[in-house]
């Protein structure tokens, strides 16, 4: 008897410890997900205006933090190139998607570049890899007005060291969802 | 039987358009770069000076061309020899560093094009003339001062920027010399190899360097691979048995001696003979001709003389501070002598100019004025007793060669 | 025929006789061609304040042009310790004997006073060692105390015209970005300061991301892309009004890379319209919008000719970014950039004769010169990564930007002769980038 009301004991400990466990869970995953979008200022605090991510729990499809998260809001690009490969195809595609199945938001494309450059032609080809997603984009049906370029050159790497594998990391293109029209 | 020479008629017919026409198809290759690399011109005289080691006027003329880079040039008698680096390699400086004595590809074995093969520099115990008054007894220069370990095999040993471009190189002072503004006492160039340099810590010339060395000609990495130890004493000449690679340089030195010594023989025997009598009575009238009148003014100056104080003169000639368009411009200037050798500071005028603006030419004769004063204030080596013939001199300035160096 | 040849050969000796006879008698006839290149040993004496109050100027003023010409690397200032004797008085007859016996080939007299409206007076002589003589004549400057140092750098600039035959360069500011914090989050503001560094002056504060900013002919405006609306936009700034405004250009654009043309009003840019990257002409007060290139490829980096006929620019229709002249009102390119590598930020100098550029090659990137044919392509500089060059007012210099490797790296601006010799970094208290320099100022 002692033993059966031990193990039920126990057993019911395990399960508040779990219960325990999967609501910290829960708590961790969504403030992870308020603090991505709180890192929505694109370029510095209050540098320059009109990019902040707008909230949402990861889980809600119809949320942008979903779609940067789940679909994948960048694509990368090779040296010197603006043309998309299959695989940021695969992923403008999904992004198509979910542009088309919410059409309250608009988005601003950014384009970045390797520091390997002078910086108006790394301005140039940023801008060209920005537009090369937008025109794909558009292509799958969602409305030009919706889109905008935003060259940033090689102003805003992600990463910084100064070899390959950081250089390929730079060379993007971000689509970053605004809330409502654009200004 | 038709087809067959309708065949071989369409063959045919084809043949022929496309000999005539195919090369309207034909893209053409776009013309490549046109690379030209600079040669230097050496008379048969200074080839022959080259190879004899021991006369001190004759290294005062190869010491001023100035493809060479510094590793040959003045530090020679005070180092290792750099064109026999198989040979110093067993024999290297205790302890020393093989790694770098031992990278022949940066300097032996592509001579860049123009330049004639190296001939065997001195033993360095023998007189060695030089005009760095850096002497094999004083302690030799660190070794980091020579181009680095890890030159691009293919490049030319590219000089140690300096502040100073002339066309003898210098190695930097050692670090006890005064780099003064009073003019340094001039080093007898006959010194023997064995007498400690009393003078080193007197003033010693800026380092120099045979060319301006910009950034993007340094090697990435300028940083020595391994750590160099001085030289404490000029390297005896590797003993015999050492390596065969001592006898071969040796070898080469009378080498170019010989291609120079056949060459004229081959003109004469070549010749017809009525032409050679001709050209030999002409010349014999010449030269007749030429001491009488002239016997007034003794026989004219050997090109040695000449090259002295040419020499003399360009060590004073800056140009670092002209205009470039003055650096287009050639100036001929004329000056008097007086009999020791001084030239009369009154009598130099601009003769001619061409290439530039009257301003420019103005710099560039500023530039020439300046050197005949400050290397003639001590009076220019000159033979006395050919003072007619070098009373009045007219010297040529012309910057062609230094605009780009 | 007998009688014909041996007169003929006779003629020949006699001819060859009278041409060394002739010739025996000339003067000694030598060709240099080999000369040395080292800094000229100048005297600079401090210069002498002739009244009390203007002893603080005096010292002030002798380092400027010290530092000044010394920094050009074609001069080496003699230590005053060994000075022989000291001028005491600007109107004192020159002891020439003292100065060559230090090896002075240069001196620098000068004075300086305030006179009774408060006035700085800045005045000075310039004497050839070896000709014992004057080289051109005493000037004077007039000017605020607050000025001293353009007037140091005035004095600089005729010694050094005097002495070399350029034009001076040291009387210029230079407009520049100035950046402080992390890569990947710098903060960028417009600066402009002396040529040398001193009298920095911000012009913008650091909210938004500026970029090349580029000053006209009379120093008086300049030209920038700045992303305060949040796309990168061309915007004019005049400098003593303190005011910017936006060029007039649609607002869906975007512009970037713009550049003055010699009369200050025109503005050759480069403009973003979808997937095309082209190059456009304006003015500055709003003219109409001239379209230069309508190629495919990218189009970018223009810099017009002094005479405002031509511009250079970086495109890449041949497939890696190069450079290419043109007319300044369009028409066909012609390419003149035929080295390994790529090439980018041109910049015509001044005098017309040359175009400064970076070229990226092997992994590094260098400053180099051409002619405008795109021949003589010289490389001035090798790093990780120098872009950005200006010419010096005389055309001589070229002050670019040096960036270092890795997470930590930094931008910093350097100078170099057009030799290649004398790179050094021009100080500045925080990063900076992207500089463009002034004409002399009058």
């Amino acid at each position: 008897m002692g033993r059966i009301e031990q193990t039920k004991k126990q057993s019911k400990k395990r399960e508040t410890r779990t219960m325990k466990l999967h609501s910290k869970a829960i708590l961790i995953v969504a403030a992870l997900a308020l603090s991505a979008c709180a890192n929505g200022g694109r370029f510095g605090a209050a540098n320059g205006g009109g990019a902040d991510g707008a909230a949402g729990a990861a889980s809600d499809p119809r949320s942008p933090a979903y779609f940067q998260q789940t679909i994948g809001d960048r694509v990368h690009f090779a040296v010197d190139q603006h043309t998309l490969t299959p695989e940021a195809i695969a992923i403008l595609d999904k992004q198509a998607d979910w542009l088309l199945k919410n059409p309250e938001f608009t988005a601003i494309v950014e384009g970045h570049a390797d520091e390997q450059g002078t910086a108006a032609y790394n301005l140039a080809l940023s801008g060209r890899r920005a537009n090369a997603v937008i025109e794909y984009l558009v292509s799958r049906g969602v409305s030009p007005a919706r889109l905008r370029p935003l060259p940033l050159g090689k102003e805003r790497p992600i990463a910084l060291c100064s070899r390959e594998e950081c250089y390929a990391q730079n060379r993007r293109a971000v689509t970053v969802i605004q809330a409502g029209g654009l200004s | 039987m038709k087809t067959g020479a309708y065949i071989s008629g369409a063959g045919h017919v084809a043949f022929f358009m496309w000999m005539l026409l195919g090369g309207f198809f034909l893209s053409v290759p776009k013309p490549l770069p046109v690379q030209t690399s600079a040669v230097t011109l050496v008379t048969p005289d200074e080839l022959a000076a080259m190879s004899q080691p021991a006369s001190a006027p004759r290294m005062q003329q190869d010491a001023s061309r100035p493809a060479q880079p510094v590793v040959r040039d003045a530090p020679d008698a005070a180092r290792p020899p750099a064109a026999e680096p198989d040979a110093r390699a067993p024999a290297a400086p205790p302890g020393g560093a093989p790694d770098r004595l031992a990278t022949p590809a940066g300097e032996a074995a592509p001579t860049p094009v123009g330049q004639l093969p190296r001939p065997a520099p001195p033993p360095p115990p023998s007189p060695s003339p030089q005009l760095s008054p850096t002497q094999p007894g004083q302690p030799a220069q660190p070794l980091p001062e020579n181009p680095p370990v890890d030159a691009p095999p293919d490049a030319v040993a590219v000089p140690r920027p300096a502040p100073r471009v002339a066309p003898t190189a210098a190695p930097a002072p050692p670090p006890d010399a005064v780099i003064s503004d009073q003019p340094a006492p001039e080093a007898a160039p006959d010194r023997s190899a064995d007498t400690r340099a009393p003078d080193s810590r007197a003033a010693a010339p800026k380092e120099a360097a045979t060319r301006i060395v910009t950034e993007a000609e340094k090697p990435a990495s300028a940083a020595p691979r391994a750590s160099l130890r001085p030289v404490a004493r000029p390297k005896r000449p590797p003993p015999p048995a050492s390596s065969g690679a001592a006898p071969a340089a040796t070898q080469e030195a009378p080498k170019p001696a010989e291609p120079a010594a056949p060459a004229p023989q081959q003109g004469r025997d070549g010749a017809g003979a009525s032409v050679e009598n001709a050209v030999a009575a002409a010349l014999a009238a010449a030269s007749r001709a030429t001491p009488a009148p002239a016997a007034a003014s003794g026989p004219p100056l050997s090109s040695a003389e000449r090259d002295a104080l040419r020499i003399a003169v360009q060590n004073c000639w800056n140009v670092g501070s002209l205009s470039s368009e003055a650096l287009s411009t050639t100036v001929v200037v004329g000056v008097t002598m007086q009999r020791d050798g001084r030239p009369v500071t009154d009598s130099i005028e601009l003769l001619s100019f061409t290439g530039g603006s009257r301003a420019a030419a103005n710099q560039a004769f500023e530039a020439a004025r300046r050197a005949i004063v400050r290397c003639g204030a001590k009076g220019f080596d000159l033979p006395a007793e050919k003072y007619a013939r070098w009373q009045k001199v007219e010297m040529t300035f012309n910057p062609e060669k230094m605009r780009t160096k | 025929m007998r009688l014909f040849t041996a007169l003929a050969i006779v003629l020949g000796v006699l001819m060859a006789a009278f041409a060394a006879l002739a010739q025996g008698a000339g003067p000694l006839r030598i060709e240099i061609t080999e000369g040395v290149i080292e800094p000229l040993p100048l005297a600079l004496p401090d210069f002498i304040a002739e009244n009390a109050a203007a002893e603080q100027y005096a010292q002030s003023i002798s380092q400027v042009i010290g530092s000044d010409l010394t920094g050009t690397g074609l001069f080496r200032e003699i230590p005053q310790k060994s000075f022989i004797s000291t001028p005491t008085s600007f109107s004192n007859a020159v002891q020439f004997a003292d100065w060559k016996a230090i090896n002075a080939q240069g001196l620098v007299k000068g004075a300086v006073s305030l006179d009774a409206d408060g006035r700085l007076v800045v005045k000075f002589r310039l004497f050839d060692v070896f000709a014992q003589a004057e080289l051109g004549q005493g000037q004077k400057f007039t000017g605020a105390p607050a000025s001293w140092r353009r007037m140091a750098h005035k004095v600089a600039d005729a010694v050094y015209s005097r002495i070399t035959g350029e034009g001076g360069y040291f009387d210029s500011r230079v407009v520049f970005v100035a950046e402080t914090g992390q890569k990947g989050q710098r903060r960028k503001r417009l600066a402009i300061m002396d040529y040398d560094g001193a009298n920095l002056q911000f012009l913008t504060d650091d909210s938004t991301i500026v970029l090349a900013p580029r000053i006209s002919a009379d120093g008086k405006r300049i030209l920038y892309t700045s992303y305060e609306s949040g796309f990168p936009k061309v915007y004019v700034l005049d400098i003593a009004a303190a005011r910017k405004q936006a060029l007039a250009i649609e607002a869906e654009a975007l512009s970037f890379a713009p550049r003055f043309g010699p009369d200050g009003e025109t503005v050759v840019l480069s403009l973003q319209q979808g997937a095309n990257t082209d190059l456009y002409r304006t003015t500055v007060s709003g003219g109409t919008l001239q379209r230069l290139t309508s190629a495919p490829s990218i189009e970018t980096a223009p810099s017009f000719s002094p005479d405002g006929r031509r511009i250079v620019f970086v495109s890449d229709r041949s497939g890696t970014p190069q450079l290419y002249i043109m007319d300044a009102n369009g028409g066909e390119a012609r390419r003149i950039s035929f080295g390994k590598g790529r090439y980018g930020s041109p910049v015509w100098s001044p005098r017309g004769d040359l175009i400064a550029f970076a070229k990226q090659a092997n992994g590094r990137f260098h400053i180099g010169v051409m002619r405008t044919d795109g021949s003589e392509e010289r490389l001035l500089t090798a790093s990780f990564l120098d872009e950005g060059p200006t010419w010096s007012p005389n055309g001589r210099v070229i002050m670019f930007t040096r960036e270092s490797k890795g997470a930590q790296g930094v931008r910093a601006l350097y100078s170099v002769d057009i030799t290649g010799r004398n790179l050094r970094r021009v100080p500045t208290e925080t990063g900076a980038s992207d500089a463009a320099w002034s004409p002399l100022l009058p």
